[in-house]
């Protein structure tokens, strides 16, 4: 198992690196000078090239990125262009937030789509898979905010079950917590879980034909620990790749949702970035989300192994 | 003998490469390792081993789907294993090919029409009313007709789709066919009906075939010559029914005599000559010495040693073995020896 | 077409045309709805009740009225007319987002794709790099370079979908470029350009079409997205986005104005996602099933309902450890009749007795096989018959009742070891785990006992074998596993199912060899399902040829291979490979093996048989006491054995 994570990290550098690179040329891709944009049509002169040299713009491209990724790797990753704020400590501040909603959301999309998938494979083409069938292609075509703006509609203007806006962290009060990520995760859970239903329902189908199902049967074991046990492991193979991709979307997803919700995560931060064009900010969520993509992949990089002998490497 | 092939080669190295961590080229797997073969205008050699023997691999390589890593192959006066798969349209119709699955050989968009004049849009400036005559032409060579042009694919069993293929093999009248292993997806009652289209179609229009298929029987019905691989290597060659009715090579003997005849009372017989064997290991050999040494019941210190070079057999022919290292006549007189 | 996710498994005939009329009627409303869609952004201007842009304070977030079908949004403006100029923009944001995802993903995923190499590498490292960033991050980046607004978003849009498109394109080359037919057309002479354009482009049209239809989907909801983050169009245009946004603020006071952009924003991905749902199938259908097999033909003729008769069943044997008489197996068909696969058929096997079940691709051998376990898939169905195994008809037990039998007093061999043991656990916990589950052994006591089967079955080191994986073993060794776990309960019938096909000759005289050491320790009956005579030849005590669904005949092996009674039986064994080693032409079967539902009515061998007379064209009972045979000439015709 440590071969496998060792040769995934590997297989990550190149990875990081065109992050990095694309990333970092960013600033240079800009139309407007960053100069300009922090001191605006203001100062002089000399306090643009003071500036200049300050930040290091004068050196060559290959030594900036140099010096940026030294200091990337060491969490520094400069500071905002609007109110000085350091960027790591930006991030880190929304980090929890984000990163609670998109948890749960995924643990909303896994529990949902792996049941629904496995009882409409199991009787394809009967009442319980039409109806998945029809709950998946709807909760696809469904955009996240706008389910969010109904669950806050019924379940918090209406009901008042839920705080309609806001996020309590969970150090403060676990049960808090749980009351403000509930109908922002169901939200953002809602169309991945319609496309982990679809994916497991497929491989299932898939994996009940294959002769090594039949050969178990013919051996005479239950059904119940032929399609538990010998089916699900396999058929999990293909929806751990898909888990994965679900994990990306669940975060950008996150971006949005935060929005109908009023929470102040990652996403606030981004539309504010992109709007002032605060580069560091914005390089900081690159790279922040890249960090959390990567260790979610080598996650499942593990899983597969777990699952599929045939990825060890030998 | 070698002078007048029309397909020669020599030392043929086909080299296979594994992907290493970061997707560039990994480690090298030989699956021909250095083979002899020779084939002359309108004849047939057949070409027998199990899987991962390497037969596909020579194949491959004459049909410039894979680069030789060393070697010649000598087709005509141009050596095809220098020109690294880019072959010059001459040469390209010169050998055609007809592969085992004719479910997967035929593109599924194509008519039956597209599917035979291919290689004339390719190769030729007929017109497209000559490109059907042609067509019709080569669906009759098959004893397909003219009903069929316009059909697909799925619309036929595997025998004829067998034989679509083999009239798309026909239209450029090339000198050389590579048939691999063509007729084992095919039901038995049907088989022969294939074997019978080759075996007349090459008499009458004068090509040789290159046959591979793992079935010694089935190969020497049509062969005129036949070689046997073992892990890369050529065992054994020579006159079809001489290795057929005396195979030389103790490989050669364990294939024929693995293989079941039709009748229960002789199965009985050869049964009684052999015990229970446990499964072998998949061979992992160093690089030296013979590749059958470990499953060869003549094995001999010498075989771990040294890879035996191609000693003549009698009957004709060569056998990649040291029991025929001897004049000719002692090798066969001392293996019978061994045997009894 | 691999890459074309597929939803399920080849459909059953039935269900199949049950879908078909279903998915027509899909088609039917979801087209409606986008034309209607692509109706209103034509004719906004002129369909709409207001200028979608005109304010009105006093109406301000008025509820549905005649005068305000969807009533009035914050400022007072006509939320229909703004859902109406709302279309435009979808159609817009969709027509240009795919459009450019297109341009730039189509050509260069082709392009590096049969270019392979260096290109190959770095292109797809810089797309994995732009896949790990959420998609919607990288529109944030992309529009934070090119300012915010509704075509500066779908640029973003078509950058980030482009990347799925040069996948796909890349994806169906690399796969195509596999395919025989490619290297067909690369032995042909045919160039790079034309094998890309001639070959292999025309079947990326319809995964090109599939997922056209998914990004058309995806872009209008990133497009509404982006817009309710304020991102995409800017106020006061109207669009579903913004018509949210706006909502967003109310929904407390006027949750309605939310409902109107939803709905619309829904339907229109739900008509395209279906419509694009309904192609899929359609592709994977045409191209994996109906182009693999050949659909049932309409001509076959019926069946008559013909009750087994007393002369056609074997005659009872010592010692019977199955016997199955009237066996008959059917698939329902697309016109919703019952095509039949097996009719009629009995056979028995005694203890240590090994028959042997041989026959062509369709004769149904391996369907008796799977139908005696009860294991066929669901689209057959055994309609009459008994299958009678130790003193108990199978047909009739409970299902839990089969569980029992299975393993214990019958088990099965499959063709393909690679296939027939599961690969994600090891070989050893496969066979532990059976005689857990049936004998109730402990953890250890089974793993011991697996080791011993293990090594039983010729396998050397096998605790060390007992903990490898599947694909870690030989095909000859993976053989033997699965013989170990079938003999693990000792079962007195095992069902071999062409158990050395999938292997070279010389491990398959091993594995039979095998077989016969086993049968002699253990004392199973075996029935032999092989279409290589040779085979049966060798391992078989008896032989029962079967063709077209039905046995045509039935002998001791000696007798059959002496003097074989049916034409067919005849036939096939002349046209062995090693029934002579003569030069061609070689003995032939005239025509070729008829698919279900082509059979003859009367003798199903009629129609390749040399010795037809009028009387064939009628059903043809099975006849005889010891050697039983289903030919009415067989009685004067004297026929040749092979040899």
């Amino acid at each position: 198992m440590l071969r496998l994570i060792v040769q995934r990290l590997l297989a990550l550098i190149p990875l990081l690196f065109i992050v990095s690179v694309m990333t970092f040329s960013f600033t240079s891709l800009l139309p407007s000078d960053p100069v300009d944009l922090i001191l605006g049509e203001t100062g002089t002169q000399e306090q643009h090239e003071m500036l200049r040299e300050r930040m290091g713009l004068n050196e060559p491209i290959v030594v900036r990125y140099v010096q940026w990724l030294g200091r990337a790797v060491q969490g520094d990753l400069g500071t905002s262009f609007f109110n000085s704020v350091s960027v790591s400590t930006a991030l880190m501040q929304r980090l929890p937030v984000t990163l609670s909603l998109t948890l749960v959301s995924a643990l909303i999309a896994v529990v949902v789509g792996v049941a629904a998938g496995i009882a409409a494979a199991l009787r394809p083409r009967s009442l319980i898979d039409r109806l998945a069938t029809v709950g998946a292609t709807f909760g696809q075509a469904i955009p996240n905010f706008w389910f969010g703006l109904l669950l806050v509609a019924i379940f918090a203007v209406n009901l008042r079950w839920f705080p309609a806006t806001g996020f309590s962290p969970l150090s403060a009060s676990p049960v808090d917590w749980l009351r403000s990520v509930t109908l922002p995760a169901i939200a953002l859970g809602l169309s991945s879980s319609a496309a982990i239903a679809r994916q497991v329902r497929s491989a299932m189908v898939g994996v009940l034909q294959q002769d090594y199902i039949r050969a178990a049967r013919a051996q005479g074991l239950s059904s119940r620990r032929v399609i538990l046990k010998h089916a699900l492991t396999n058929a999990m193979v293909p929806v751990v790749a898909v888990l994965s991709f679900q994990i990306t979307v669940l975060l950008g997803g996150a971006l949005i949702v935060e929005q109908v919700f009023a929470i102040n995560g990652l996403g606030t931060l981004a539309i504010g970035a992109v709007r002032q064009q605060d580069i560091p900010m914005i390089q900081g969520l690159v790279l922040v989300m890249v960090g959390l993509v990567v260790v979610v992949q080598l996650a499942t990089d593990v899983i597969y192994g777990l699952l599929n002998p045939k990825a060890r490497p030998s | 003998m070698s002078d007048d092939a029309l397909l020669d080669i020599r030392d043929l190295r086909v080299t296979y490469w594994g992907k290493s961590l970061l997707g560039f080229r990994g480690k090298a797997f030989d699956a021909v390792k250095g083979a002899n073969l020779s084939i002359r205008p309108g004849q047939t050699l057949g070409l027998v081993g199990e899987s991962g023997s390497g037969k596909s691999s020579i194949a491959n390589a004459v049909l410039g789907l894979v680069p030789a890593n060393g070697g010649t192959i000598r087709f005509g006066d141009v050596d095809l294993a220098a020109m690294k798969t880019r072959y010059p349209p001459d040469v390209r119709g010169q050998i055609q090919a007809v592969f085992q699955d004719p479910y997967s050989s035929l593109n599924p968009s194509m008519t039956v029409e597209d599917i035979v004049t291919e290689p004339l849009r390719v190769h030729t400036t007929m017109s497209r009313a000559e490109r059907r005559t042609r067509a019709v032409e080569l669906l009759g060579l098959v004893s397909l007709s003219e009903e069929h042009l316009e059909r697909h694919p799925h619309q036929f069993s595997g025998g004829q789709r067998q034989r679509i293929a083999i009239a798309s093999a026909l239209a450029l009248a090339p000198k050389l066919i590579v048939l691999d292993e063509p007729v084992s997806a095919l039901d038995v009652s049907t088989q022969n009906q294939i074997i019978n289209l080759l075996y007349e179609r090459r008499d009458e229009l004068g090509i040789a075939y290159l046959l591979i298929a793992h079935d010694l029987a089935l190969v020497h019905h049509i062969s005129d010559r036949i070689a046997v691989m073992y892990l890369g290597h050529i065992v054994e060659e020579g006159p079809s029914d001489r290795v057929y009715r005396a195979p030389a090579h103790p490989y050669t003997r364990a294939l024929l005599d693995a293989v079941p005849v039709l009748d229960p009372d002789a199965q009985r017989r050869r049964r009684a000559s052999r015990k229970a064997a446990p499964a072998r290991e998949t061979p992992r050999l160093a690089a030296q010495g013979c590749p059958y040494r470990n499953r060869c019941p003549f094995a001999m210190p010498r075989c771990e040693a040294q890879l035996p070079p191609d000693y003549p057999v009698d009957g004709g022919g060569t056998a990649a073995c040291f029991l025929f290292e001897a004049p000719a006549g002692q090798g066969s007189a001392r293996l019978r020896l061994v045997q009894a | 077409m691999k890459t074309v996710p597929s939803d399920g498994p080849a459909a059953a005939p039935s269900r199949r045309r049950r879908g078909a009329s279903g998915s027509a009627a899909i088609v039917v409303v979801a087209g409606a709805i986008l034309a209607l869609l692509v109706f209103l952004a034509l004719f906004a201007d002129l369909v709409s009740p207001y200028d979608p842009l005109r304010q009105n304070l006093i109406a301000s977030l008025q509820w549905p009225s005649a005068a305000h079908w969807l009533g009035t949004d914050d400022l007072g403006r006509d939320v229909l007319s703004r859902l109406i100029h709302g279309c435009r923009i979808a159609v817009i944001a969709a027509g240009e987002a795919t459009t450019i995802a297109i341009l730039i993903g189509v050509p260069i995923g082709l392009f590096i794709g049969y270019r392979g190499g260096w290109w190959d590498w770095v292109v797809m490292r810089v797309v994995e790099a732009v896949v790990s960033i959420p998609g919607i991050m990288v529109a944030i980046v992309i529009l934070a370079l090119l300012g915010t607004g509704l075509h500066k978003a779908m640029i973003a849009l078509g950058i980030l979908f482009s990347t799925s498109f040069l996948r796909l394109a890349r994806g169906v080359v690399l796969a195509e470029r596999e395919e025989v037919y490619v290297r067909s057309a690369r032995v042909v002479g045919a160039s790079g350009g034309r094998i890309l354009l001639g070959h292999i482009l025309p079947n990326i049209a319809p995964p090109l079409i599939v997922q056209t239809t998914l990004t058309v989907g995806a872009v209008l909801l990133a497009e509404a997205g982006l817009s309710f983050i304020g991102l995409g169009v800017q106020p006061p245009d109207a669009s579903w986005g913004t018509m949210l946004s706006t909502a967003a603020a109310f929904m407390d006071l006027h949750w309605f104005l939310a409902i109107p952009p939803g709905i619309a924003i829904i339907l229109t991905v739900l008509s395209i996602n279906l419509i694009g749902d309904v192609i899929r199938d359609g592709v994977g259908r045409g191209i994996t099933v109906a182009a693999r097999q050949d659909a049932p033909v309409a001509s076959f003729a019926a069946l008559a309902d013909v009750a087994p008769s007393a002369a056609a069943l074997p005659p009872p044997r010592p010692d019977e450890v199955l016997r199955v008489e009237g066996l008959r197996v059917t698939v329902s068909t697309a016109d919703g009749g019952e095509l039949p696969l097996i009719s009629d058929l009995s056979l028995s096997i005694s203890k240590g007795e090994t028959l042997g079940l041989v026959g062509e691709s369709g004769s149904g051998k391996t369907l008796t096989g799977l139908a005696i376990l009860g294991l066929t898939s669901v689209a057959l169905r055994t309609t009459h018959g008994s299958i009678v195994l130790n003193g108990r008809d199978l047909r009739t037990l409970p299902r839990r009742r089969i569980e029992e039998v299975r393993g214990n007093e019958v088990a099965m061999v499959f063709q393909d070891p690679t296939t027939s043991l599961n690969p994600a656990f090891t070989v050893g916990s496969q066979i532990a785990e059976v005689l857990r589950a049936k004998h109730g052994l402990s953890k250890s006591a089974a793993w011991a006992r697996t080791v011993e089967l293990i090594d039983r079955v010729g396998i050397p080191r096998p605790g060390e074998r007992a903990r490898a994986f599947p694909h870690e073993l030989s095909g000859g060794m993976a053989q033997r596993i699965a013989i170990a776990r079938a003999l693990s309960c000792n079962p007195s019938l095992l069902i071999a199912d062409e158990p050395t096909t999938a292997l070279d000759v010389t491990v398959q005289q091993e594995i039979l060899d095998l077989f016969r050491d086993l049968q002699a320790e253990f004392g199973m009956a075996i029935l032999f399902v092989t279409h290589d005579l040779a085979v049966a030849a060798d391992i078989c005590d008896r032989i029962s040829v079967m063709y077209a669904g039905e046995m045509v005949e039935m002998a001791e092996v000696d007798a059959l291979f002496a003097r074989p009674r049916h034409p067919y039986t005849r036939g096939l064994l002349s046209a062995m490979p090693h029934a002579s080693d003569r030069k061609p032409p070689l003995p032939t079967i005239r025509g070729s093996v008829p698919r279900p539902g082509t059979w003859p009515a009367g003798c199903r061998f009629s129609n390749r048989c040399d010795f037809k007379v009028a009387a064939c064209e009628r059903r043809i009972p099975l006849t005889g006491t010891d050697r039983l045979v289903r030919c009415i000439r067989a009685d004067e015709l004297v026929l040749e054995a092979a040899q």
